[in-house]
């Protein structure tokens, strides 16, 4: 079974390279996505420094203190508002003494970002053609030029993994 | 049916098009009522995205409430699936107010107490007992930003009742509880 988010912070903090690479992976698209609010040219750099503290920092995550997704959004946000007052390189704020202050939609859209990352393609097309183009299955199988028994399995894989993923970072 | 064959087909539950077999053991299966209660979150976090993504398009053709009403009864007193339901009750707005390990602990009742307020009582028991024993309640309007409502106590088991006011020019959609001083410790949802 796939580690959770929190072992792998737990892991990175320990200083394994692996799982570094395995949650990079997860939050890559949803730390860019963070990172929207600061100039475009920038937005590479951005994730870029979200991900070198993460290594740098992971230590300081506390699970009894919020989600590791939680965790991660504010230190994708403080990172994008250190490059929006042009300190991209400047210390980083100290997370320990500053609890993440995002709300928990904020979170879930961070979350949803990564899981939905994780899916397969084909489960994370027809979830996102369902959800977000509000197509109906018949109309995401003529879209997608495959038979409607594909995308009813597809959609129902998808949804049923991205629970399994929500569920293991229950407590 | 079979547990595996069930598992695959809990996704129909969001559509209402579940049938009587897969009801029936999903009110028997513990691990089904689980996955069910974790694709109600997912769904209304996918919801949610697309509600900000297209803020003026129509709502989705199916909605989650018909989901909801159809499993509720058919399952009953499933406990998973009654953290799902958001209902009306002569003019009120009911939502369940839920640990992250899906523990019902109350409920938030909303009401219009005139033209420019809502009033809203908050029914708790069985939150977790800290030192202090004061919770923050926090409210998220459809514009997703999160506005402190208030602070309040629980008794030495956990349990509240309490009523705020909110102003009626918001949409509240979600409430939470947090620890003060710490507004990820997210203690329940609705």
């Amino acid at each position: 079974m796939a580690a959770t988010d929190v072992q792998l912070l737990q892991a990175i903090a320990a200083g394994s390279e692996p799982a570094f690479e395995e949650l990079r992976k997860r939050y890559a698209g949803a730390v860019e996505r963070a990172c929207r609010r600061v100039a475009r040219s920038e937005r590479e750099d951005c994730a870029q420094e979200v991900f070198a503290r993460v290594w740098r920092k992971a230590e300081l995550f506390d699970p009894g203190r919020g989600s590791a997704a939680a965790w991660l959004l504010t230190l994708a946000r403080r990172t994008a508002a250190n490059f929006r007052r042009g300190r991209g390189g400047s210390p980083p704020v100290e997370l320990a003494a500053h609890p993440p202050a995002v709300s928990p939609p904020d979170v879930d859209g961070f979350w949803l970002d990564a899981g939905l990352a994780r899916l397969p393609e084909r489960e994370r097309k027809v979830i996102e053609l369902a959800y977000y183009d509000d197509l109906s299955e018949s109309a995401i199988a003529a879209r997608l030029q495959v038979p409607l028994g594909s995308v009813k399995s597809w959609k129902r894989r998808g949804l049923n993994r991205l629970s399994t993923y929500l569920g293991m970072e229950l407590p | 049916m079979k547990h595996e064959q069930a598992w695959k087909l809990l996704p129909d539950l969001l559509e209402d098009l579940a049938d009587a077999d897969l009801l029936a053991h999903v009110r028997a299966c513990p691990d089904c009522q689980r996955q069910l209660f974790l694709l109600g979150r997912v769904d209304r976090m996918l919801r949610d995205r697309a509600s900000t993504q297209r803020p003026s398009r129509r709502p989705r053709r199916s909605s989650p409430h018909g989901l909801l009403l159809t499993t509720a009864v058919a399952i009953g007193t499933v406990a998973a699936v009654a953290a799902l339901v958001v209902g009306s009750r002569s003019g009120a707005h009911t939502m369940m107010l839920r640990t992250a390990s899906g523990r019902a602990v109350g409920q938030a009742v909303m009401a219009y107490s005139d033209a420019r307020n809502v009033s809203l009582a908050l029914t708790a028991r069985g939150l977790p007992v800290k030192s202090g024993q004061v919770y923050v309640l926090w409210a998220g309007d459809s514009t997703r930003l999160p506005m402190q409502v208030g602070r309040f106590m629980v008794d030495r088991t956990g349990g509240c009742r309490v009523r705020f006011n909110l102003p009626a020019t918001h949409k509240w959609k979600r409430f939470w509880v947090t620890a003060p001083g710490n507004p990820s410790a997210v203690v329940a949802s609705t």
